[in-house]
């Protein structure tokens, strides 16, 4: 296993430089003008304004100079300036990974507890009114718009009833805590701030619950899925006949061989969620990387651009590599595999 | 296997319990709000493409410059009178070229150090040298002399009557010269490219203005706090937090939550749905608008745009029904690329709406069954109008003359870009006011030669579109004051309604929404939304 990591740790730069090279040649030849963001659509006409600002961003050289120029950067730790920020790439992505990881991991934990209980339920009680209500649940996670979720979310619980705060990370009005690692909940515990740490907390119910449905429901479909397969082989006949209790039969024997799919579309979700949690980063003012992805591709930002998709390539990268060690770790066959 | 089922069922169940428990914490806490005084929160989607006075050019940018930044004059809260700022006092010579200000020597900036006729000279020409969006303001500079520390003359190339308003822009805000420098800033004429300070900007600020920047993350908020040692009258509140919210139903709840004290970018239908009394709701005349424009000499159009085809597909415009369509009715027509209240459009002729008259001058350019046309347009809502929902609108109403229009939304990047170059026949846009005067209007849609749209409309090679009347017309104005401008400036409205280049179609309300205990919120037309007028009860 150990040989395996390491071997995908070494292709890993290898990998990033080819989707380096993609983004950066693909963005040159996307339809649009990243001057807009630079100095704005009235300046374009002005050639003076415009020569300035190209020579400015370095838009007067060309596409293999800008490259070449950029891969040097970037083995220098230099992802480039952003056009729309003004910031370094690495500070933006800096200030914005943390916070979409953090909504992640919570919304991870919420999809896949939730989604992995529902499936269990859903194939134990297979055809019942238990399974079609979970069904029901998880359907209407993968269906119901984010954005619309997230609104009615915020107008019932913060909004009508005040049980929860509105839009951000904190409440807006309180000093946030140092920046150490960027996790709102951690830095605040480290500041010793435990009202922060409350608050924060309290900012990330909604968005990881609505977040965390739509994980729901592809979870449990797919445990459910294959529960029913795993219910319905010898070993688990086998253990009934052997007097064990249902609970252990679904949990011990059954649910640990029915996971290993669901491993695989956890590893995968957690990895587009990174820079696909835009709809609810914006209905919850969430400063994150889906957000920011979205704000760059608009605007044209190639910096920023392949900034994130470095960072989404990554996510991609490493969480196939999770996924590996965890199968390696529910499954034995596996770790003799390799 | 045993011990690994017990960890498995404990761990699912720890886990249910902690979200439980989470859940019992937050809501034992809920309602409780942390510290707040008289700071207010503002939620609004940033547009913000730097802080530094001499880059920036957005509408928040406005309203940070104006909050930070002070300027030589400024605008009253009519909208139409420059009353002093740092300038007490100022002359303006006959022939309009120049400008003498006289600094009040109790301005200071925020540090302390006195503003002087220095800072005022550098902050201009660095304005001009850094070719930022904002430095068509500084066009007509010619030279600024230093006559003593707070008294200094400002000649410009050619007459200017409206040098005073472009000086009360916000983009003209005055830096601290030294402060700047000291980061990388500075105003030789090769600023473009050496002037290094845009970053020290994003987490500084170098003003004399009743508010100074405390923190800014971008894409999630803008922090600024009351200059204690304000050289004027003090801001009222303790601090402003822009929090960006792209969404607008989003800031309507943060209003109705309290998370928020004001929402400006709520759009009509949306404030027509909010019934809370902690809630007021105030429309206001914007000088925004929206129009649709034609470029006859851009390719793709499958017909020349004529003078009739461009009137007749002007006339089939129902223009009442886009304001109803678009902004439920909050809104008001506008006749020329000039807004409404704006020197020279009082009594300008609304549009009109004659589908018969369209037919026929269809008929007569040789078209009278019509012909199909692409409208490329910028997929966005801008000022609460929804354009891809105009765009349907205008589908609509030019089909009934047989015109058939194929919609192509695009980002704003890739329409701001086709619309120079290739070019686009027929578009939508939208424009917003720098400063109050109508020579920004005339400069950038009026017909003449180098001008952003006479260059796109062909002036000099479109029939009827030759440019020469409208500059002189043009340079009447700016050489002259009152009446006699208002007059120019009415001429250039009226041309601009019979060339048919430009369409304004919706000029919408503004909705000011905030809370109760909110007061002093009124919209400028060069400053957005003055933040230190406003009070907190």
């Amino acid at each position: 296993m150990l040989r395996v990591i390491l071997k995908r740790l070494i292709l890993m730069p290898f990998l990033i430089l080819g989707i380096v090279t993609a983004t950066f040649v693909l963005a040159q030849f996307t339809k649009g003008n990243p001057l807009i963001s630079i100095i704005g659509a009235r300046a374009l006409d002005n050639p003076d304004i415009v020569a300035a600002a190209k020579a400015r961003w370095g838009l007067d050289k060309s596409v293999p100079q800008r490259y070449l120029i950029y891969v040097d950067n970037l083995a220098h730790g230099d992802l480039g300036t952003s056009f729309r920020t003004k910031q370094p790439v690495l500070d933006d992505l800096a200030d914005r990974l943390p916070a979409t990881l953090e909504l992640v991991i919570c919304a991870m934990i919420v999809g896949a507890v939730t989604g992995i209980l529902l499936g269990v339920i859903s194939a134990q009680f297979r055809d019942t009114p238990a399974d079609h209500a979970a069904r029901l649940f998880a359907l209407l996670g993968s269906c119901v718009p984010m954005f619309w979720l997230g609104l009615l979310a915020l107008f019932v619980f913060s909004v009508q009833t005040h049980l929860l705060p509105g839009p951000g990370r904190l409440d807006i009005r309180s000093d946030p805590p140092n920046t150490v690692t960027g996790f709102m909940l951690i830095d605040t515990l480290l500041a010793g701030d435990w009202d922060g740490f409350v608050d924060a907390f309290r900012h990330l119910i909604l968005p990881s619950l609505v977040l965390g449905w739509s994980v729901t429901g592809i979870v449990a479909r797919m445990v459910r899925a294959s529960m029913l397969d795993v219910l319905g082989q010898d070993f688990v006949t086998m253990a009934r006949a052997k007097g064990a209790g249902e609970g252990r039969v679904l949990f011990n024997h059954a649910l640990r061989n029915a996971l290993i799919p669901a491993l695989t579309i956890l590893g995968f979700t957690f990895a587009y969620l990174i820079t696909g949690s835009v709809l609810v980063e914006t209905i919850f003012s969430w400063p994150g990387i889906g957000s920011y992805a979205v704000d760059a591709a608009r605007s044209l930002d190639y910096p920023a651009i392949t900034g994130v998709t470095i960072v989404g390539g990554l996510g991609f990268l490493i969480a196939n590599l999770l996924t590996d060690i965890a199968y390696a770790a529910v499954d034995p066959r596996m770790r003799s595999a390799a | 296997m045993m011990a690994t089922g017990n960890i498995w069922r404990r761990g699912l169940f720890s886990a249910a319990s902690l979200m439980i428990m989470g859940a019992s914490a937050a809501l034992a806490t809920a309602g409780a709000a942390r510290a707040a005084d008289s700071e207010i929160v503002v939620a609004r989607a940033m547009d913000l493409n730097s802080l530094d006075p001499a880059r920036a050019y957005c509408d928040t940018c406005q309203i940070y410059l104006s909050a930070v930044y002070d300027t030589l004059l400024t605008l009253a809260p009519d909208n139409k009178t420059i009353v002093p700022d740092l300038a007490t006092s100022w002359e303006v010579s006959p022939d309009v070229t120049t400008f003498t200000f006289h600094l009040n020597p109790a301005a200071t900036f925020s540090d302390g150090t006195p503003v002087t006729a220095t800072d005022v000279q550098w902050s201009l020409e660095r304005l001009k040298n850094i070719k930022g969006g904002a430095a068509y303001l500084m066009d007509s500079l010619k030279s600024i002399d230093i006559k003593d520390p707070h008294t200094l003359v400002i000649t410009t190339k050619t007459p200017n009557s409206e040098f005073l308003g472009i000086l009360s822009a916000t983009y003209v805000g005055i830096i601290n010269s030294k402060l700047a420098m000291a980061h990388g800033a500075n105003d030789a004429d090769t600023a473009s490219t050496t002037d290094t300070a845009d970053t020290w900007f994003l987490s500084h600020s170098a003003g004399s203005g009743a508010f100074t920047l405390q923190s800014y993350k971008a894409d999630d908020a803008l922090r600024l706090k009351r200059n204690a040692s304000y050289w004027g009258k003090k801001a009222q509140v303790s601090g402003v937090i822009i929090k960006q919210t792209a969404d607008a139903v989003t800031q309507a709840q943060m209003l109705q939550s309290g998370a928020a004290d004001i929402a400006m970018q709520i759009d009509p239908d949306t404030a027509k749905t909010i019934h809370d009394a902690n809630i007021v709701f105030t429309t206001v005349p914007s000088y925004n608008y929206v129009y649709a424009a034609f470029s006859p000499i851009a390719k793709g159009s499958p017909v020349p745009l004529t003078h009739d085809v461009r009137e007749a597909m002007a006339l089939a415009i129902d223009y009442k029904g886009a304001i109803d369509f678009t902004v439920g009715g909050a809104g008001n027509l506008q006749p020329s690329a000039i807004p409404n209240g704006f020197p020279g459009t009082a009594d300008l002729p609304a549009p009109v709406t004659d589908v018969a008259k369209a037919k026929a001058l269809l008929a007569k350019a040789g078209y009278p069954n019509g012909f199909k046309i692409g409208l490329e347009f910028p997929a966005m809502d801008v000022y609460g109008i929804d354009i891809s929902l105009l765009a349907q609108k205008l589908q609509q109403d030019l089909a009934k003359i047989n015109v058939s229009l194929v919609l192509k939304p695009e980002t704003f990047n890739v329409w701001a870009g086709d619309i120079d170059s290739p070019g686009v026949p027929f578009t939508i846009g939208f424009f917003a006011p720098d400063y109050f005067g109508s020579a920004q209007y005339a400069q950038y849609f009026g017909m003449m030669a180098g001008m952003p749209w006479g260059k796109r409309a062909g002036v000099g090679t479109t029939p009827g579109l030759d440019g020469a009347a409208e500059l002189a017309t043009f340079n009447k104005a700016l050489a002259a004051a009152g009446p006699a401008q208002e007059a120019a400036y009415k001429e250039i409205g009226l041309q601009m309604i019979a060339d048919k280049i430009i369409l304004p179609i919706v000029s919408p309300d503004l909705v000011l929404a905030y809370a109760k205990d909110i007061s002093g919120m009124r919209y400028s037309a060069c400053c957005n939304l003055p933040l230190a007028e406003i009070v907190k009860h």
